[in-house]
C-alpha cells in the first residue's frame, strides 16, 4: 500500500536572535550551534531539517532538551515562524497562507495535545473537550453529543461536568485527546504529551493512542525524549540532535543499524528483545524445509518468540501473515540480533 | 550690592538689568528690610547664598524671582481654564447626572427597600448568610443612630465612582497588557497618581469646576481610585498561564475570543483583587473630599474636625470602618469564589 506524503517539511532553518538572517548565512557555511552562539550570539533552533510525515501514520520526532523538536513541531502549525525553507501539507506551501487561511487551517486540519495539558481551568471537561468546535463557533449543544462520545471513548465518561483541577493528571490529558480527537482534525500534533504522567499511565496512553489510531487512521507527529515511547508508538523515526536530523526510517531499521554514535549511545539502555520484530530479523521463505517448532506471527516481538521457544536456540519458527507463510526465523538469528551494539559494550566498560 | 553682582556685570547685562524691574508680589521679609533701609553687604563665605531666583534678582532687577514661578503657572493655568473647560465639562457632565442620580435614588427610596435590596446584592455576590446578617445589623445600626441618610451617601457616590472606575480601568489595563510602550508611558503616571496627596488633586479641579457641581469630587475619587484596578488587570492578563494562551493559538482562536474566552477569565482573580483595591481607595477619598462638597459620612467628620465636636468624629469615623469592612469582605468573598472555581 502506498501512502501519501501529508505533511512535507524541506530545508528547514530556524535561528532565535535579532538578525536571524545574518545568523542563516553563517550556518549554511558550516559554522555549527556552539559556535554559532558565542560568536554571533545567535541560537540555532533547527538546520537544514527535511521530513515527510505520511497521511495516516505516526512520525515519532525525538531528541533531548535543547534539540528543538519541541520547536519543529511549532512550525508545523506555525507556532514559531521558520527563518527559511519549506512546509507543505496536502501539498500546499503553509508559509504562503496569509491569517485567514492560517486561521482555518489550525481550526479544521489540526489539533494539538500539550505536554502540560493546557485545559481552560474554568470550563468544564465537557467544554473543554468542544474547545476546538467552540472556537469555529458552535455552540455547546451542536458538540455535546461528539464531545461525549470521544470523552466516553478516552475512558472519561461520567466526568463530563467536572472541572479540569479536580481530575488527575492522566485524567486531565484524557480530557486533551478528546479535544483534540473532537476537532476532527485529519492531522493531530503530540508535543510531549505523555511526558508528565508517571510510567504506569504513560503506558496506558500510549496503548490507547495506538488503538485510537487502528481505528481513526489519523496523522500523528508526536514529540518525545523517551526512546521506550518513541519506539513502541512510531511507523516513522525522526532522531534530532542540536537542531539536526542526525538519522530518521523506520524504528526497527534503526535500532538494527544505528547510523550515529549518538544514537548507539540512545539504544544501548533499551530492551532490545521487546522493540524488535519478527518481520525485522526474520529470513525470507525457505521451501526446502518443513519441520517448524510453530507459527509466529510476523509482528510480535523477539521477547514473546524467546518465551514460545522456552531457551531452545536449535527451535525455528514459521512467520506468517494473515495466515500465509512468508518467512523463516532461526532462533540463532534471534540471538544475534539481541547482542548489543559496539559502543554499548564500551560504555559499559568504562561504568564498571 | 548683592552677590551675584558679578555674573551680570560680566556677562555685561548691566543695562538689561537696570531696566527691567521685578513686578512680582512683595514678600514681607523685602518689604521690612525695604523699610528699614537696609543695604546688602559683602557676605563671608559661610553666608554664600545659593545662585537661586530670588538671590540672582537681588543682583539683577531684571532676573524673575521665584514666587514668579508660580504665579506664572497659576496664571498660565488660568488662560487655559476657559479652553479647557469647553472641553471638559461636556464630557465629564453625565457624571454629575450619575451621581446626582444615585444621590436621589438612594436618599428617595425608603429605608425598608434600600437595606432589603442591599442584603440580597450582598447575598448574590457573596453566597454567605453570615455576611447578609453582618450587613442587616451594621445598617440598621446606623440607621438606628440616625446615621443612615449619610452613610447611604457615602455608598452611593462609592458605587458610582468604583463602577466608573472598573469601565475605564480595565479597558486601559487590557490595552496596556497588549502594548509595551503604553505599559512604559502608563507606569509613571500611574505612580503619580497613586503617590501624589489626595489633597492636591483637589487644587486644580476646584479652579476647573464650580465646587457645587459633585462630578468635582467625582473625578479626584476617580482619579485616586482607578491606579489598582488598571495595573491588576495589565498583570492578571500577563500572568495568563502561556501553555493555555498557546494551545488558544493552535487551535486557531482569533484575538477577540482569545480575550473573552481566555485572558479575562483566567485573569479574573487579579482584576478582582484590583476591584476590592479600587472601593476601598474611594472609600478613602470620599471622605477627603467632603472637603470640596462630597456629602455623606466624610461631612461629619469634617464637621468634627472644624466645631471640635469629639463624638460626632468617632461615631462617623466607626461608620466609614464598617462600610470599609463590607465593601472589603463582600467582594473578597466573590473573589475567593472566583478562585475557588478557577484552581489549577
Amino acid at each position: 500500500m502506498t501512502k501519501n506524503v501529508k505533511i512535507s517539511i524541506k530545508n528547514l532553518y530556524k535561528i532565535f536572535g535579532p538578525t536571524p538572517d545574518v545568523g542563516l548565512e553563517y550556518v549554511r557555511r558550516g559554522m555549527d550551534k556552539a559556535e554559532l552562539l558565542e560568536k554571533q550570539n545567535h541560537v540555532l533552533g533547527l538546520r537544514d531539517i527535511n521530513v515527510d510525515m505520511q497521511d495516516g501514520e505516526i512520525t515519532v520526532i525525538m531528541g533531548l532538551s535543547g534539540s528543538g523538536k519541541s520547536t519543529l513541531i511549532r512550525h508545523l502549525n506555525r507556532l514559531i515562524e521558520p527563518t527559511d525553507g519549506e512546509i507543505r501539507i496536502d501539498g500546499e506551501d503553509i508559509m504562503g497562507y496569509n491569517e485567514q487561511q492560517l486561521r482555518t487551517l489550525r481550526r479544521e486540519r489540526m489539533s494539538m495535545v500539550f505536554q502540560k495539558f493546557a485545559l481552560l481551568p474554568h470550563k468544564t471537561v465537557l467544554e473543554n473537550a468542544g474547545m476546538a468546535k467552540n472556537i469555529r463557533g458552535y455552540t455547546t449543544s451542536d458538540f455535546e453529543a461528539d464531545a461525549r462520545k470521544w470523552l466516553a471513548r478516552v475512558g472519561l465518561e461520567g466526568n463530563e461536568n467536572q472541572y479540569p483541577h479536580e481530575l488527575s493528571g492522566g485524567m486531565q490529558q484524557r480530557v486533551g485527546i478528546a479535544r483534540a480527537l473532537v476537532s476532527d482534525a485529519p492531522i493531530m500534533l503530540m508535543d510531549e504529551a505523555f511526558s508528565a504522567l508517571d510510567p504506569l499511565i504513560r503506558s496506558d496512553m500510549q496503548d490507547l493512542l495506538l488503538e485510537l489510531q487502528e481505528e481513526l487512521q489519523k496523522t500523528i507527529v508526536f514529540i518525545t525524549h523517551d526512546l521506550d515511547e518513541a519506539l513502541k508508538l512510531a511507523d516513522h523515526l525522526v532522531i534530532l540532535k542540536d537542531g539536526e536530523v542526525v538519522q530518521q526510517g523506520d524504528p526497527q531499521e534503526i535500532l538494527l543499524n544505528p547510523g550515529d554514535p549518538y544514537i548507539v549511545d540512545f539504544i544501548s539502555d533499551i530492551n532490545r528483545a521487546r522493540v524488535l520484530r519478527v518481520r525485522s530479523v526474520m529470513a525470507q521463505r525457505d521451501n526446502g524445509d518443513t519441520s517448524f517448532a510453530g507459527d509466529i506471527s510476523e509482528n510480535d516481538n523477539l521477547e514473546s518468540v524467546l518465551l514460545k521457544s522456552e531457551g531452545d536456540m536449535t527451535l525455528r519458527f514459521r512467520v506468517v501473515r494473515d495466515g500465509e507463510h512468508i518467512g523463516t526465523l532461526q532462533m540463532t538469528d534471534l540471538a544475534r540480533a539481541l547482542v548489543p551494539t559496539a559502543a554499548s559494550t564500551e560504555r559499559n566498560k568504562n561504568a564498571a | 550690592m548683592a552677590t551675584y553682582d558679578f555674573v551680570f556685570s560680566s556677562l555685561g547685562l548691566d543695562d538689561w538689568c537696570a531696566e527691567g524691574k521685578s513686578n512680582a508680589p512683595m514678600s514681607m521679609a523685602q518689604l521690612l528690610s525695604k523699610s528699614k533701609g537696609e543695604e546688602t553687604t559683602d557676605v563671608s563665605i559661610w553666608e554664600l547664598p545659593f545662585p537661586s531666583m530670588d538671590a540672582l534678582n537681588k543682583a539683577c532687577p531684571a532676573f524673575p524671582q521665584s514666587r514668579e514661578l508660580t504665579k506664572g503657572l497659576e496664571e498660565g493655568f488660568l488662560a487655559v481654564k476657559d479652553g479647557l473647560s469647553v472641553v471638559l465639562d461636556p464630557v465629564t457632565q453625565p457624571l454629575s447626572w450619575a451621581l446626582d442620580g444615585a444621590l436621589y435614588a438612594m436618599l428617595s427610596a425608603p429605608w425598608w427597600i434600600i437595606i432589603p435590596i442591599l442584603m440580597a446584592v450582598v447575598f448574590l455576590v457573596s453566597k454567605s448568610w453570615k455576611l447578609v446578617a453582618f450587613v442587616a445589623l451594621s445598617f440598621s445600626g446606623l440607621a438606628f443612630i440616625d446615621y443612615y441618610e449619610y452613610a447611604m451617601q457615602t455608598l452611593a457616590i462609592i458605587f458610582v465612582c468604583a463602577f466608573l472606575c472598573v469601565l475605564l480601568g480595565v479597558p486601559i489595563g487590557i490595552a496596556m497588557s497588549r502594548s509595551d510602550n503604553l505599559q512604559r508611558g502608563m507606569i509613571p503616571i500611574l505612580d503619580m497618581l497613586q503617590t501624589l496627596p489626595p489633597f492636591v488633586y483637589l487644587i486644580p479641579l476646584i479652579f476647573l469646576f464650580s465646587v457645587t457641581e459633585s462630578k468635582l469630587y467625582g473625578i479626584a475619587i476617580i482619579l485616586y481610585a482607578i491606579v489598582p484596578v488598571v495595573r491588576l488587570t495589565n498583570l492578571g492578563i500577563r500572568l495568563v498561564d502561556k501553555d493555555v494562551i498557546e494551545a488558544a493559538d493552535a487551535f486557531g482562536m482569533t484575538a477577540r475570543q482569545k480575550l473573552y474566552k481566555v485572558q479575562i477569565p483566567l485573569a479574573l482573580p487579579n482584576i478582582m483583587a484590583g476591584v476590592n483595591q479600587t472601593i476601598m481607595m474611594s472609600l478613602a477619598m470620599v471622605v477627603i473630599a467632603s472637603l470640596v462638597s462630597a456629602p455623606g459620612l466624610g461631612v461629619l467628620v469634617l464637621r468634627g474636625i472644624r466645631n471640635l465636636e469629639l463624638g460626632v468624629g468617632l461615631v462617623s469615623g466607626l461608620g466609614i470602618v464598617i462600610l470599609a469592612v463590607i465593601l472589603d469582605r463582600v467582594t473578597k468573598a466573590s473573589l475567593a469564589r472566583i478562585n475557588a472555581a478557577q484552581k489549577q
